[in-house]
């Protein structure tokens, strides 16, 4: 996603990482109890995981990942006017670029003068499942996040 | 919901059925293409901002939410 948000900087596209809260807790980042820790968890996931778009928090009690479904790793794009025109449950680098992709095409062919009117579509995308990854993600949380996720699933 | 008792469930502290599937809401969230609602955000710096004052700022943005994991 911080490639993605490289390669469309240049065509006025932002990209910003929205710190929601804990989804599966653990020794070493616990669930939240104040902004200052929500602030801190945030600071650290930068760190970790080298995020190099803007990191912003929402308010301790979640009220705008609550808005707009709290999935834990949602994306939503944005256009100027306020409209969501992409959402997807889960986030995959390809479908989001698959999606600017497209918005720019529509950016262009507006400009050349075609008249386009939106219309909603639905449609499932596919993602390669990192067990590793997660996995390791979990770890660095701490054994109860491991020990949870195992029972749950 | 009282305030103290939305910050405990919504920050939960074990990811158990129970505390996570209630907030999967995904089919309840905003329509594509109607107008979105804002909320204030906050930088890493501590100073707030709100998410129109980021999206009204550029052609198109991408908001990725999430935590370590």
């Amino acid at each position: 996603m911080n490639a993605i948000a490289d390669r469309h900087a240049a065509h006025d596209i932002a990209s910003i990482f929205l710190y929601t809260h804990e989804a599966h807790p653990g020794e070493h980042y616990p669930h939240l109890t104040s902004f200052e820790q929500k602030m801190r968890h945030a600071q650290a996931l930068r760190d970790v995981y080298q995020v190099t778009r803007p990191i912003l928090l929402d308010a301790l009690d979640g009220r705008c990942h609550r808005a707009y479904g709290s999935m834990p790793n949602m994306t939503w794009i944005f256009n100027r006017g306020g409209r969501p025109v992409y959402k997807s449950d889960w986030t995959n680098a390809e479908s989001v670029e698959n999606a600017l992709n497209y918005l720019l095409e529509v950016g262009e062919r507006r400009r050349k003068g075609e008249r386009l009117a939106p219309f909603r579509v639905e449609r499932i995308d596919f993602r390669l499942q990192d067990q590793e990854r997660f996995y390791a993600g979990l770890e660095r949380n701490g054994p109860k996040a491991v020990k949870e996720f195992s029972t749950a699933f | 919901m009282k305030d103290q008792k939305l910050l405990e469930k919504y920050n939960y502290d074990a990811f158990v059925p129970e505390n996570f599937i209630p907030w999967m809401r995904f089919d309840e969230s905003p329509p594509l293409w109607d107008p979105a609602p804002d909320f204030p955000l906050w930088h890493l710096d501590g100073t707030e901002t709100s998410l129109s004052a980021i999206w009204s700022r550029h052609a198109y943005t991408v908001v990725e939410f999430g935590s370590f994991t």
